[in-house]
C-alpha cells in the first residue's frame, strides 16, 4: 500500500494505492461516503482493498477535497467539486495501472458522486457498483440531522432537551453540521436539489445497484433507470453495517457479509 | 499560499506504519513537534477529522506535527512482533519521533492523546524523554463516591421519561450496594482498560514521574464525563499528589467527548493549540483560574457559541 497526494496543486487529494500482487486486467476506484459514514467505512474499505490486491486487483482509495486527509476545509466540499475529484482519481488510477479496466465502487454519497462523474463523460469506467446510493438528497439531509441530534444526546452526560425541540421546529436546524462535519450552504442546496429524477445513469457501462429491499427510494430509482433501457441490475443487499455509528470495537467494523458480497460483485 | 505543507509517510518496521507530517507553509518552524494518533478505532484523522484540522491550525502557528495510525489501526499494518497493544503503541510513536527527527530535525515533542490515546500517551511519555508535554483528553479519571452520586443524580433528574428518575436511582443503588457481576471471558472487550498500566497506582506513579522530569501535563475533561466539577473531582484521591500542583486541569462541559459540534471542535482546538504553544515557550504550568474555570455553567453546542471567544479572552 502506498500513500500519495495527487491532483492539481490547489486541490491536492490524498490517496492510498494498493498495488496488485498478481496479474489481472482489473482495477477498482473506491468512492467513499461523506462525513461520519466515511469514517465508519474506512476499515471496511481498507480490508476490502487488501483482499482485492492479493487477488490481483489494483485499488485506489482516496479522500475528496475537504474530507479525510485531503486539502481543504469541511466547508470547501460540494458535489460539483467532488464529482471532478472522482474523475481526477480515475485518471490517477489509469496512470498507475493502464491498460487495466477500471471498476468504480461507490457507497452512499460516494455512489451518488460516481453516477454524477460517470454522467460527465470525462471518465470511462468499465462498470459501476453502487452500494446504498443516496438518490434523495433532501431525505438524506433530514436523516443526517436527526442522527446528529441523536449523537449529541448520546454523547453528553446530561443532554439538552432543546436540541430535539429545535430539530422538530426548524427544518434547517443542524443542516450546517452533519454529525460533526461542517456543510456549506452550497452543498446543502445541492443536496436539496438531488432527486431521483435528477440523477441519471448512462448507457456507456454496466451499473449494479446494491440496495436494501427496504430502501424504497433507491429501489424505485434503480427500476426507473432500467425502464430507460440503461444497463442496470438491481440486487438486494442487507448487511449489518450501521452507516453513521462510531467505529466502536463492539460494533461490526468489517461485516463479513458486506466484504464477501463486494468482492464477489467486483470479480463479476 | 497555504498555511501548511503535508507529506504522507510510511515508516516503522518494513514501512508498516502510515502517517501524515504537517509543517508550516511559510515562516519559522518551532523546534518542538506534536504527535496526534488514533482515538479508539478511528483512523488517524481523529474524531470528526479533528486531528487534520488541529494539525493545520498548529502549522499556522509554526508547529509541525505527525498524525499517525498505530499498528493494526487505520491504514497501518498489524505489528509482526508479539508485544501487547500498549507496548506496541510506545514502539510505534518512538518510530514516528525518530522519523520526524530525521526529516525535520525536531527532537522534542508534545503528545495529544484523545480517550484511549490518553492512556497510550501516558505510557509513551513515561518511556521516552523526548516527550516534554502530554495532553490527555477524557483520559484516566477517578471520581470519588460523592462525584459519582452527584453526576448520576443530575442525569436521573434530567431524564424526561416518566419513571426514569426512579429507575435510574434504583440502578445507582444496585450498582453501589450489590457485588459486581463477573464478566464472562468471551464478553471482554479487547480495548477494555484492565491491564496493569491502567491501574490507579500506575497512573499516580507515572504522573509523579513526569512531574519530576518537568513534563508539562494537561488533563482535559468534557461534558460527556460529568456535568459539574467542584474541586478537580476527576482526580479523586490524587488531588494532593505532587504532580497535581503542576497539572493543568480543565473541565469544559460545553465540549463533548466525540467533538460532534463545530463549536466543540473549535473550542477544543483553540484550547489545545494555546496550551501547546505555552509548553513550547516553557510555560506549561496551570493556566489562570479564569481559564481553568471556563464553561463551568453553560452547556451544549448552542451554549458554546461563544466558547472559543470566551476561552480566548480568559487566556489573554
Amino acid at each position: 500500500m502506498t500513500p500519495m497526494l495527487f491532483g492539481p496543486p490547489q486541490r491536492r487529494l490524498f490517496g492510498l494505492f494498493h498495488p496488485p500482487e498478481r496479474e489481472r486486467d482489473i482495477a477498482v476506484l473506491v468512492c467513499a461516503p461523506f462525513g461520519q459514514e466515511m469514517v465508519r467505512t474506512h476499515r471496511l474499505f481498507r480490508v476490502l482493498s487488501d483482499r482485492l490486491a492479493r487477488a490481483g486487483v489494483a485499488v485506489l482509495r482516496f479522500d475528496c477535497h475537504g474530507t479525510g486527509d485531503s486539502s481543504g476545509d469541511d466547508t470547501d466540499g460540494d458535489l460539483e467539486g467532488w464529482r471532478r475529484d472522482v474523475c481526477t482519481a480515475h485518471e490517477e488510477l489509469h496512470r498507475l495501472t493502464a491498460p487495466r479496466r477500471i471498476v468504480w465502487l461507490g457507497s452512499r454519497l460516494g455512489a451518488t458522486l460516481a453516477v454524477l462523474a460517470a454522467r460527465s463523460g470525462r471518465s470511462d469506467p468499465s462498470r459501476v457498483i453502487l452500494w446504498d446510493p443516496i438518490v434523495d438528497g433532501a431525505g438524506y439531509l433530514d436523516t443526517m440531522r436527526e442522527k446528529h441530534v441523536s449523537a449529541l444526546e448520546a454523547s453528553y452526560w446530561v443532554p439538552d432537551r432543546a436540541w430535539r425541540r429545535r430539530l422538530t421546529a426548524d427544518k434547517d436546524a443542524f443542516t450546517d453540521e452533519l454529525l460533526g462535519f461542517a456543510v456549506s450552504p452550497t452543498l446543502r442546496n445541492q443536496l436539496r436539489a438531488l432527486t431521483p429524477q435528477s440523477l441519471q445513469l448512462t448507457a456507456s457501462h454496466e451499473t449494479i445497484v446494491l440496495a436494501d429491499p427496504e430502501d424504497e427510494a433507491a429501489n424505485r430509482w434503480a427500476k426507473m433507470q432500467a425502464e430507460r433501457q440503461t444497463p442496470v441490475r438491481l440486487s438486494p443487499f442487507q448487511h449489518s453495517l450501521v452507516w453513521t455509528s462510531d467505529p466502536f470495537p463492539n460494533s461490526a467494523m468489517v461485516p463479513a457479509e458486506a466484504l464477501q458480497r463486494l468482492v464477489a460483485e467486483i470479480n463479476g | 499560499m497555504d498555511d501548511y505543507n503535508e507529506t504522507p509517510v510510511q515508516f516503522g518496521p518494513d514501512g508498516s506504519l502510515i502517517g501524515i507530517i504537517t509543517t508550516p507553509g511559510d515562516g519559522p518552524m518551532v523546534p518542538v513537534g506534536c504527535i496526534l494518533m488514533n482515538m479508539g478505532a478511528i483512523h488517524r484523522i481523529g474524531p470528526r477529522r479533528t486531528n487534520v484540522k488541529l494539525a493545520r491550525q498548529m502549522a499556522a502557528c509554526g508547529i509541525s506535527s505527525i498524525r499517525m495510525d498505530l499498528a493494526g489501526l487505520g491504514d497501518s499494518r498489524p505489528a509482526g512482533e508479539t508485544a501487547d497493544f500498549r507496548t506496541q503503541a510506545v514502539l510505534d510513536v518512538q518510530a514516528a519521533m525518530n522519523l520526524v527527527g530525521t526529516m525535520l530535525g525536531v527532537h522534542r515533542f508534545v503528545l495529544i492523546g484523545l480517550c484511549s490515546g490518553a492512556h497510550n500517551g501516558l505510557s509513551i511519555a513515561v518511556a521516552d524523554p523526548r516527550l516534554i508535554g502530554l495532553l490527555m483528553f477524557d483520559g484516566p479519571n477517578f471520581p470519588g463516591r460523592r462525584a459519582r452520586w452527584e453526576r448520576s443524580l443530575r442525569r436521573a433528574l434530567a431524564d424526561p421519561k416518566p419513571g426514569a428518575f426512579f429507575g435510574r436511582v434504583v440502578g445507582v443503588i444496585r450498582r453501589t450496594l450489590l457485588p459486581r457481576q463477573q464478566q464472562a471471558p468471551g464478553d471482554q472487550n479487547i480495548f477494555d482498560s484492565t491491564g496493569p498500566r491502567d491501574s490507579a497506582d500506575y497512573f499516580c506513579r507515572s504522573m509523579n514521574q513526569l512531574a519530576e522530569r518537568g513534563v508539562a501535563t494537561m488533563m482535559f475533561f468534557t461534558g460527556s464525563v460529568q456535568t459539574k466539577d467542584r474541586r478537580r473531582d476527576l482526580l479523586g484521591p490524587f488531588g494532593k499528589e505532587p504532580f497535581a500542583r503542576r497539572l493543568d486541569y480543565r473541565f469544559v462541559p460545553e465540549i463533548d467527548h466525540g467533538l460532534i459540534s463545530q463549536e466543540s471542535q473549535q473550542a477544543f482546538m483553540k484550547l489545545t493549540c494555546d496550551w501547546v504553544l505555552r509548553v513550547i515557550h516553557g510555560d506549561g504550568s496551570p493556566a489562570s483560574p479564569a481559564l481553568s474555570a471556563a464553561g463551568q455553567s453553560a452547556r451544549g453546542p448552542r451554549a458554546a457559541s461563544s466558547l472559543a471567544t470566551k476561552l480566548e479572552h480568559a487566556g489573554s
